[in-house]
């Protein structure tokens, strides 16, 4: 009874923000535009990448304030001045009347109830744990935004290992790899760069070790039982450490955070970056 | 040499060759070859680099804590309450904001360089402040040391209320968990650069500070009396602030905040020596680095997933020990 | 030779003048009290003639020479300085509180020794050398304190009622002490509120009223009845003889 009656009373108090309180489920929204004519808000830094990607400008009517930035998302940073930016708010989301929020399902509930209650149609998008879950993802996109078929093509372009169609010589050594995360944990097996690292002719030193998600690995224990190679994606004063260049039995390459965070064009991002990656481990040192 | 100085000399000359063999790998002192792969970078490059840090932040900490007390003829005095740690910190948060801008070269130097900014910063602020305050105070009320202090505190405040701002307003989450851990000090994986950059200056501050000890022995007797000595209070105050400024600001810039140290250093020293400021400086100084080492080889040892942060550590120890002293100042058995 | 004078001094404090338009002339070898109600202004003067507190106008010269042009260790060598109260911040033993005393000579561990020694004789304070001033009595701490000044050798003593809080036998042999060192050639200068106390033992009384000089000059007259009665606002008479009187007043 309360909550009905707050329901109301939100509504009343919006009615000069918003032209119409619109039902509250949204399930039961009708899908009043056709594909392709959906305006869109992102509160995501990686949905936003995903649907600069898939969108057209002006459906977007904006996007998280982490994609400002340049750097802050994979959006190309010449790109930014298309966009305008949220600060995440109910507020600001119903002002400029989307009609679909693109979120994670990590959602601010009071935030995420807010938009319920005003009727706004929420998208929640998981983060993938596998090639797969980004493929779905992406043509989940591609339906949103009225694009399936640039979707479809991204979809086989992430797919497809680059190690493989080039892998001549079935007996190329799989390089023992670390990858160091911000904090100096590890990522799981079961993540979609723990695939891509398998996938790109590594073997995985966490998996070896048995570590699971986000276990911690000292610089210690890095020095200790070096891999031949390993990817420092963090910043800590471990990670930036002057006895890793001292180093002589591995190989030291600093990986960006951004591309282990996200799906979609990313992907293709990461599997460039660890073929480059595994190019210059397997070149002659000098 | 003291008595005092003798004990915690011979402590930390002991203590230091155990500390290297505190760490997440077991490295075995008497086999003849290298018993774990990299023994030899994990000892020079990892294990004694930080070792060294934890002498010299816990000297510089120990003596600043010595001298504050002396100055302040109180007990529960703490560097802290100069204000200069807090202004440090802020340059250090602010480095997080500025860090992003910078070649890479230059952004590894970012933190240090600007936490030493801050306390830069703190230190000629406060000066200006000794300046009007001990004139005042000299007019009379005899209440310029308190003025002084308050001066710091309200420093140490408005720093705090800017570093909490800019925490809220971090770019993002990461750079938002980066600060708040970085505030709870730790030397977890420092390496000879930090040495390098805060060994000087602390030996210069705790130098400093030892130019101001026999000052600080009058003051003992208060303001006025210690002026009747022939006791420059303008000229201690401002060796008082460069020496807590170098030995403070050094060792939040390469470890970030820790404290206690200077609290509770002083207390573990003076009963072996006469109590007099002067004969506190040199024992807290070895004291000083006794505490901060012991604390951080534990730390290292620990069976935690990650390494508990040294300043929580201290922290831990501290803040009991704070109201221990003050339970005991109750009952009136103190001085 | 080395003449205390202050030559028509006042003194602010707080932006009130506490010292008005005041000279005296304090000869060494004199003992002298200065004497006064509540807010007469007495520490301030014992400070401005200590060379601690500015003066706001005129000045205070020791041997002819203006003590503010003294390099601050020179006069602390000079002029020794008792402040009022018991204030020792670190539980120290009486040996290192005396020894405080050779800061302006900076040799407490060297020559200065003998001085330390000869100051812990005079206050009959041998004993307790090595006792922590926390366990001293009221009038051990005072004898110690005591002791600090002495030790530094100054040639002027001023203290700040050195007397107060004190029971009566420590009262005047504390005074005895004091008393000693003028008749050794030191200067003297004490704040008393015990009025018989200056009666009978100060060379000299300066007696001073809202910041001004109410009376100056040997203590029978400075401590003249109609002075107390006009300064105290008090009825007083003394008894007793001379060197050994005692004050009846009736408000």
């Amino acid at each position: 009874m309360t909550s009905a009656l707050s329901k109301i009373g939100v509504c009343a108090a919006l009615a000069t923000l918003v032209s119409a309180c619109a039902p509250a489920n949204e399930t039961d929204a009708p899908a009043s535009n056709a594909p392709g004519s959906l305006t869109f808000v992102s509160l995501n830094p990686c949905l936003d990448a995903l649907l600069v990607e898939l969108a057209a400008s002006d459906r977007i009517l904006a996007l998280s304030h982490y994609s400002q930035r340049p750097g802050g998302s994979r959006i190309d940073p010449s790109r930014l001045g298309e966009f305008s930016f949220t600060g995440g708010t109910a507020e600001e989301i119903l002002a400029l009347e989307p009609d679909v929020v693109l979120a994670s399902v990590f959602l601010a509930p009071a935030t995420r109830s807010a938009l319920e209650r005003s009727g706004v149609r929420i998208e929640a998008f998981d983060s993938p744990r596998t090639v797969a879950d980004s493929v779905a993802q992406l043509e989940r996109m591609g339906d949103l935004a009225g694009n399936p078929d640039g979707a479809a093509a991204l979809a086989r372009a992430i797919e497809t290992p680059l190690w493989l169609s080039e892998a001549t010589d079935a007996n190329r050594p799989n390089p023992s790899v670390l990858l160091w995360q911000p904090g100096q944990i590890v990522a799981g097996q079961e993540t979609l760069i723990a695939q891509l690292i398998r996938e790109e002719g590594f073997t995985s030193q966490a998996a070896e070790l048995g570590l699971a998600q986000a276990d911690y690995v000292t610089l210690e224990g890095v020095l200790n039982d070096p891999p031949d190679l390993l990817l420092v994606a963090g910043n800590s004063a471990g990670q930036s450490h002057p006895a890793l260049s001292a180093l002589t039995q591995t190989q030291v390459h600093a990986f960006d955070p951004q591309l282990f965070n996200c799906g979609g064009a990313s992907v293709l991002d990461a599997r460039r970056e660890l073929h480059a990656v595994r190019a210059s481990f397997e070149a002659p040192q000098p | 040499m003291s008595r005092a100085s003798l004990i915690f000399a011979g402590l930390l000359a002991l203590l230091l060759p155990l500390s290297l063999l505190a760490g997440r790998v077991w490295i075995d002192p008497f086999a003849g070859t290298p018993s774990a792969p990299n023994a030899t970078l994990i000892l020079v490059e990892l294990r004694l680099p930080r070792a060294l840090l934890a002498v010299a932040i816990g000297a510089g900490l120990g003596a600043a804590g010595a001298a504050m007390q002396g100055y302040l003829r109180n007990p529960l005095a703490d560097p802290g309450l100069f204000g200069i740690a807090p202004t440090a910190a802020l340059g250090a948060v602010a480095s997080f904001w500025v860090g992003g801008l910078l070649p890479p070269a230059l952004a590894a130097w970012s933190l240090p360089a600007f936490a030493l900014m801050g306390a830069g910063l703190a230190m000629a602020l406060l000066t200006l402040i000794a300046g009007r305050s001990l004139s005042d105070g000299a007019s009379g009320s005899g209440g310029g040391i308190a003025l002084f202090t308050l001066a710091g505190l309200m420093i140490a405040s408005l720093a705090g209320a800017l570093t909490a701002l800019a925490i809220t307003m971090a770019p993002n989450a990461f750079a938002l968990s980066q600060i708040v851990l970085w505030l709870n000090g730790a030397i977890t994986d420092r390496s000879w650069n930090e040495v390098w950059i805060a060994a000087p200056l602390v030996i210069v501050g705790i130098g400093v500070l030892v130019v101001a000890a026999r000052s600080l022995d009058a003051l003992t007797l208060g303001e006025e009396a210690a002026l009747s000595l022939g006791v420059d209070p303008q000229r201690l105050l401002w060796l008082l602030i460069a020496g807590v400024g170098l030995t403070v600001g050094a060792s939040v810039a390469v470890a970030g905040i820790i404290g206690f140290v200077g609290l509770i250093v002083p207390h573990l020293v003076r009963p072996l020596t006469d109590r007099l400021p002067s004969s506190l400086i040199g024992p807290s100084a070895l004291a000083g680095a006794c505490l901060v080492l012991i604390a951080d080889s534990a730390v290292r040892v620990l069976p935690l997933v990650t390494e508990l942060r040294l300043g929580i550590a201290l922290s831990l120890i501290g803040a009991p020990f704070f109201l221990w002293l003050l339970l005991k100042m109750r009952r009136g058995d103190m001085s | 030779m080395n003449v205390l004078e202050a030559q028509n001094i006042s003194v602010e404090r707080g932006g009130r003048r506490v010292v008005r338009a005041l000279s005296a002339a304090l000869e060494p070898g004199t003992m002298t009290a200065i004497c006064g109600p509540n807010g007469a202004g007495k520490s301030s003067l014992l400070l401005a003639l200590a060379g601690l507190l500015p003066t706001a106008e005129g000045a205070v010269s020791l041997g002819q020479r203006a003590l503010e042009s003294y390099p601050a260790a020179e006069r602390a060598r000079k002029v020794g300085y008792l402040p009022q109260g018991a204030d020792v911040a670190w539980d120290v033993s009486v040996e290192s509180l005396v020894a405080l005393g050779r800061h302006p000579h900076g040799d407490a561990r060297g020559a200065g020794r003998d001085a330390i020694a000869t100051a812990l004789a005079a206050t009959q304070m041998e004993a307790f050398r090595s006792r922590p001033v926390s366990q001293l009595s009221g009038g051990e701490k005072a004898r110690a304190l005591l002791a600090r000044v002495l030790a530094g050798e100054p040639d002027w003593i001023l203290a700040d009622e050195p007397l107060a809080a004190l029971d009566l036998a420590h009262q005047l042999r504390l005074i005895g002490h004091l008393r000693s060192r003028a008749d050794a050639g030191q200067g003297v200068v004490i704040v008393l509120h015990d009025l018989a106390l200056a009666m009978n033992h100060a060379d000299r009384v300066l007696v001073l009223d809202e910041g001004a000089l109410a009376a100056d000059g040997a203590p029978e007259e400075a401590l003249d009845p109609a002075v107390v009665s006009r300064v105290w606002g008090v009825e007083a008479r003394w008894l007793g003889e001379q060197g050994a009187r005692a004050l009846v007043a009736r408000g």
